[in-house]
């Protein structure tokens, strides 16, 4: 068998057709540097079949003379694994900042170190009892009242900012995970794209846009909560969300609202949230607002003991809607002693619990706070930076990089202009062998 | 570093590092305008509850040395009544010891006797002084008048004590029991002063002998026993006035220490905060700086 004449001409015409799909898929990175989540595509080429040339010297032997270029594949360079990572730690990082954000607001609402927080008026109620104890009059008594209001209304508002966040978490909470929330949205877009995938995927094509944007989708999932992917042989993925019961997205099927219960195991910024708006003693806003009340009420105990039981000077509870924290004493019924000869020993008295038991709680309650923020803040800012240091990995594997982009140009274009010599050539030695060959026939 | 660096790293590197600059930035300049180091419970847990602690402290001082200056003001206001009370039996003494050498005539006894009924009410004048509107010799009854001219010499007030809490676990009696001294007069018959006072007045209004040998005899020494249980309420109101001071000098000291054991924790110092400041600013320019000529720079700058 000799060589078919214009089998050079498919050889040239397919390296132009791989210069032409590597121009292009140059072209499709390059307009894509800066989409975010995109990943670089290249194209995979192999070589196409050979021919047999049979020699004529030897029987039997062959030579293989190449027909040039396949382009097989053209595919992301994405590496799974360091997928995975990056999800992990962006769980880990919403979680930290959900944390971090809510106990910084919750600090605010304690209002310490500061004039006007509840330590001062504590101090300035001690203060109006010891001006009682030097003199009896209606206006030292007047102060006392007065002060004692201040008090009780600084404790008040401490305490309700304090539910106001919590309150406001558990809205978050319910927004996020509720009907047309962020997780049944992020949910649906799956299975869409997990239908999409599967249809192309059976029909034998790579559709690599398509994962990438679901590979965004399931970024933005791990933000949430924790996720487990699963890859199926027909190309979608199983999605289990946080510590819910059924996968979240199993083919073209989203299983969602489910309850979420166990903060840790949830993770994310759904765990967090969960942790911070739980009103059982276990919930992180609640223990602070508990502990609050607890304190005002050692203050009250300790300073109703010291007036007659028929009067006490504070009723209720701080916290309750029932019976609230309130001044239930007038100037005319405070009572500064204990009998018409002992002075003004019960103002004294309660006077000199000043930097006593419930002084004291409240400033190892101030540290507490404080200490849970730097925690917080502290986490947070570690897991900013492996977030993005994981982040930066992925990039380096999977980014554009435009000066890399730029100098495969130069080889497929140079690759395409050689091509096109090449058929060049074939063609004037078909020429000549048209024309000049039996000419004249 | 890692393999391939793409202008998208790049640039999030560039960024991150502005933000951590700009972050620490914030945090010095909260401080320099506030001039505090702790600004919330975070920037130092327990700075900021012993921060909270020393105010309490403070405050505690406060209300002691307020303590210490009232109880002061009641003790001189008891010093000068007490030595007014001192001149004034000490001029009854005189005109005792004049009129009972028998040569005064009826008419002079009884000029004397006005003038010492007038002593008696003085002296009670001086036993119903005021401060700030308590009376101060009326034992803890301090909205009761000791002596009313409705009630004549019997002392209405009580032996309670008025004390002033001028550290922990450490009070001063701030007043005098002038009924030691004073009494309730002759319906009691107790033998003090007013008792006594009302005593020499019979007497030098009936000027007869025996009331003449009454005054020399007994009334004298009554006198004498009046004025030592007045040095005894003298000394106690003078040992008050000590403590006082004492007291006041040491609230003194511990408020400067506490004050300063507070700017210790809290304040910032200035001068080393102002310097950190500066230093980074200067890296935040560098950044900025480095940042723009990196962003840019890529092969496509040099291609033909």
């Amino acid at each position: 068998m000799t060589i078919p004449s214009f089998t050079g001409y498919q050889t040239a015409y397919s390296g132009l057709e791989a210069a032409q799909a590597a121009i292009d898929t140059t072209g499709e990175n390059i307009s894509n540097a800066n989409t975010p989540g995109y990943t670089r595509q290249v194209v995979n080429t192999g070589e196409a079949g050979s021919l047999e040339i049979p020699q004529r010297s030897e029987q039997g032997a062959h030579a293989q003379l190449g027909t040039g270029v396949d382009v097989t594949s053209i595919s992301r360079i994405r590496d799974q694994f360091l997928d995975i990572q990056y999800r992990a730690q962006n769980t880990a990082s919403s979680n930290a900042n959900t944390n971090s954000t809510e106990l910084q607001q919750v600090q605010t609402a304690l209002n310490e170190p500061s004039t006007s927080g509840v330590s001062t008026q504590l101090d300035n109620f001690y203060s109006a009892w010891s001006s009682l104890a030097s003199s009896q009059s209606s206006s030292t008594e007047g102060n006392v009242i007065s002060a004692g209001q201040t008090l009780v209304s600084t404790l008040n508002s401490t305490y309700q900012q304090m539910q106001t966040v919590q309150t406001q978490a558990q809205q978050q909470l319910a927004t996020l995970t509720g009907a047309n929330g962020q997780v049944e949205q992020d949910a649906t877009k799956l299975a869409t794209l997990n239908g999409q995938i599967t249809e192309a995927t059976q029909a034998g094509q790579t559709p690599n846009d398509l994962l990438d944007q679901r590979d965004n989708v399931l970024d933005d999932l791990s933000g949430l909560a924790q996720i487990s992917v699963t890859n199926q042989t027909d190309g979608s993925v199983t999605v289990g969300f946080g510590d819910a019961a059924t996968p979240l997205v199993s083919g073209t099927t989203v299983t969602w609202p489910q309850s979420l219960t166990s903060p840790t195991k949830t993770g994310g910024q759904l765990g967090a949230l969960m942790s911070l708006s739980d009103t059982s003693s276990s919930g992180t806003i609640q223990q602070y607002m508990n502990s609050l009340s607890s304190i005002a009420g050692q203050i009250t105990t300790s300073v109703n003991a010291l007036q007659s039981p028929s009067s006490p000077f504070f009723s209720g509870t701080l916290g309750s809607i029932s019976s609230p924290l309130a001044v239930s004493a007038t100037a005319s019924s405070v009572q500064s002693s204990s009998s018409s000869t002992s002075g003004a020993d019960l103002a004294q008295s309660i006077a000199n619990l000043s930097g006593g038991a419930a002084s004291q709680s409240y400033a190892a309650f101030v540290s507490q706070i404080g200490s849970g923020v730097q925690a917080a803040e502290s986490t947070q800012s570690t897991s900013a930076a492996v977030l993005a240091a994981v982040s930066n990995q992925r990039q380096s594997v999977s980014g554009v990089s435009l000066d890399q982009e730029m100098t495969n140009l130069i080889n497929y274009q140079q690759a395409y202009q050689a091509s096109a010599r090449v058929m060049n050539a074939m063609d004037s030695a078909l020429n000549t062998l048209i024309t000049t060959v039996g000419a004249g026939l | 570093m890692i393999g391939r660096i793409t202008p998208l790293m790049t640039t999030a590197q560039v960024l991150s590092s502005i933000n951590n600059v700009e972050d620490q930035l914030a945090t010095t300049e909260q401080q320099l305008s506030t001039g505090k180091s702790i600004n919330q419970p975070s920037d130092n847990p327990y700075g900021a509850s012993l921060a909270i602690q020393l105010n309490t402290d403070l405050s505690g001082l406060g209300n002691y040395a307020n303590n210490v200056t009232d109880g002061t003001a009641w003790t001189s206001a008891a010093t000068s009544a007490l030595s007014n009370v001192q001149s004034m039996v000490q001029r009854v003494q005189e005109l005792v010891v004049q009129a009972s050498n028998g040569t005064q005539s009826a008419s002079d006894l009884q000029a004397t006797q006005a003038e010492v009924n007038q002593l008696k009410d003085a002296i009670k004048q001086e036993a119903n002084t005021q401060y700030n509107g308590q009376y101060v010799f009326s034992g803890s009854a301090t909205g009761t008048e000791p002596y009313s001219n409705s009630t004549g010499d019997v002392y209405q007030g009580n032996t309670g004590t008025v004390s002033r809490e001028v550290g922990p676990n450490s009070s001063v009696s701030v007043n005098a029991d002038i009924s030691s001294l004073l009494g309730s007069g002759s319906s009691t018959a107790d033998g003090k002063l007013l008792d006594t006072l009302t005593q020499i007045s019979s007497d030098l209004g009936g000027g007869t002998s025996a009331d003449v040998a009454d005054l020399s005899n007994n009334q004298l020494t009554n006198l004498q026993t009046s004025l030592t249980s007045l040095d005894g309420l003298q000394a106690n109101v003078g040992a008050a006035q000590n403590r006082l001071t004492l007291a006041s000098t040491r609230i003194t000291d511990l408020q400067t220490s506490d004050t300063a054991a507070l700017s210790n924790d809290e304040d910032a110092n200035i001068a080393q905060t102002y310097t950190t400041y500066s230093n980074e600013q200067a890296a935040l320019t560098a950044a900025l700086r480095a940042g723009a000529n990196i962003v840019q720079s890529s092969l496509m700058n040099f291609l033909n």
